[in-house]
């Protein structure tokens, strides 16, 4: 499957939920979904289009445009393409359901964001800090508006 | 971190986070008996923010904490980042930087992989002086990138553009001789180690890793191959000269901490080949396309590529106009193969006395995955 094939796959399963998809370069294609289909659309890709390899997860805060946005980058392991699956989160609002469902080694990935970000990912079964310490308090620090107080209570 | 109950019968064994192997981290050890139920990574005790150090230096300037990621292993990780901002930044790469650049990685690789490589023996308990046998023979790589670049670890030798000097009078001719050295060295470890019965006894089987749950859990590197998934960045996508060089992707179907270990110790082999290429066959021409010492990049998304020797790196990386990057992701392969480490108590049998030679066989760098 080549990267335009797979644009018009996605696109022709979920017209709906899918709210763009481009080539970034060869072996590169992003997807951005909305919230709402997130899970579904990300089983069409497991499943029916052969995104079977997790590859790793992050965010970004976009705080001029009000949003952040969580990312997973899934790999195809037949046709070595790698996927960013990109969906938007209303910096107000920042609740998205786990992926772990589909893919379970986006556990870490989402740890990550939850103590970096603040992402509340709903059903997730494990939502303890990955990298910071346990007494950290000093908010989240990969946002943009963080000033780097410390951890101090 | 939040303690979950433990069941009775079940004693929480903790390991670490004083320097239980390479590095510092925590493991926490469910066991019954010698049995392990669960294993636990309690990572973070070297996290050090670089994903946001970088949003607040210049792309030259990133490099620097960027390669601070993996000490062993230093050219790789800074050429991920490398990459990325010649991409962002739309810059070309004289053909003769990319073959130096090759070289520098593939001896990287192999100091890294002799590296682990006598750490897997150590981990077993019989061997202890196989480790200082590939310390020693890791000097000769590291003398030959302190005649090229004047530093023995952190090279910082990648910029964008190109690489920071050209290769000194006569240096070819050390590395073939390192070559020819490190191969006489690499087969003798073969037969002294990797067919050695007592080895063998303690990484056969341990840890099996079946193929499709390697990728259902996201392995990679050494990790992946081990269980026979052919799938090599510098294949996949050739990067550096990758695309002009002669070099197969190594791969063991064992899926034990046996065959990752044979994985790395073949790697070594292909990466000595490489040196050899490119030392006999490096083109003359410029060294490095001049960038501006704070340039700009225009607002862009880029997602580079590479190999290391802990699997693929990942650096996305987002510009938007100014002098620094305006994020940085990167994918860590250590923090991936920690994940499958955590969930390998569950798809196989493991003792308490086989979890030095299985973290080995992963070849952890919390650095790596802390970040």
């Amino acid at each position: 499957m080549s990267e335009a094939d797979f644009i018009k796959a996605i696109k022709a399963n979920h017209p709906d939920l899918v709210v763009s998809a481009e080539v970034l370069r060869s072996k590169r294609v992003s997807a951005v979904v909305k919230r709402e289909g997130f899970i579904e659309v990300a089983k069409t890709l497991r499943d029916d289009l052969g995104f079977k390899f997790p590859v790793s997860g992050g965010a970004i805060d976009f705080p001029k445009e009000e949003k952040m946005q969580m990312m997973y980058y899934l790999m195809n392991p037949e046709s070595k393409f790698m996927l960013i699956y990109k969906v938007d989160l209303p910096r107000d609002d920042l609740k998205l359901p786990s992926l772990t469902q589909v893919w379970e080694a986006m556990s870490f990935h989402e740890r990550e964001a939850h103590e970096m970000f603040g992402i509340e990912f709903e059903g997730h079964d494990n939502m303890i800090p990955l990298l910071l310490s346990p007494d950290w308090r000093g908010g989240h620090p990969l946002r943009k508006d963080f000033k780097g107080e410390g951890s101090e209570e | 971190m939040t303690e979950p109950v433990i069941e009775p019968d079940i004693m929480r064994m903790s390991w670490g986070p004083q320097h239980p192997m390479s590095g510092q981290t925590r493991i926490l050890l469910d066991i019954d008996g010698e049995k392990v139920h669960r294993i636990i990574a309690d990572l973070g005790f070297t996290h050090r923010g670089i994903e946001k150090i970088l949003e607040n230096r210049t792309f030259l300037q990133g490099i620097i904490p960027m390669e601070r990621m993996v000490m062993a292993d230093t050219p790789n990780i800074g050429l991920g980042y490398v990459m990325a901002t010649e991409e962002a930044m739309g810059i070309e790469v004289p053909e003769r930087a990319n073959w130096i650049r090759s070289m520098i990685c593939e001896m990287a690789r192999i100091n890294s992989h002799l590296y682990a490589f006598g750490l897997q023996a150590e981990s077993t308990g019989y061997f202890p002086a196989v480790f200082l046998w590939t310390t020693v023979d890791r000097t000769i790589i590291l003398r030959l990138f302190e005649e090229l670049t004047g530093a023995r670890w952190s090279l910082n030798f990648f910029m964008p553009g190109g690489v920071h000097k050209d290769l000194p009078k006569g240096f070819e001719d050390k590395v073939i001789e390192g070559v020819e050295y490190l191969r006489r060295r690499f087969e003798q470890y073969w037969v002294a180690m990797v067919e050695n019965a007592t080895f063998e006894l303690r990484c056969d089987h341990v840890g099996v890793l079946k193929p499709e749950d390697a990728i259902r859990l996201g392995a990679t590197g050494p990790v992946l191959r081990g269980s026979g998934i052919p799938i090599d960045v510098r294949k996949d996508e050739p990067y550096a000269a990758y695309g002009d060089l002669d070099f197969e992707v190594i791969t063991e179907s064992a899926c034990d901490s046996m065959a990752r270990t044979k994985v790395r110790y073949r790697e070594i082999g292909q990466s000595l080949d490489i040196m050899e290429q490119v030392a006999n066959e490096v083109p003359s021409g410029p060294i490095r396309t001049n960038v501006p010492l704070f340039a700009r990049a225009k607002a862009a998304e880029v997602l580079s590529r590479v190999e290391t020797a802990r699997g693929e790196m990942g650096v996305h990386l987002f510009t938007d106009g100014g002098m620094n990057p305006y994020r940085v992701k990167i994918h860590s392969p250590t923090l991936r193969n920690m994940y499958v480490f955590e969930r390998l108590a569950e798809l196989d049998e493991i003792l308490v006395a086989d979890i030095p030679v299985l973290i080995n066989s992963i070849d952890p760098w919390y650095l790596d995955s802390d970040r």
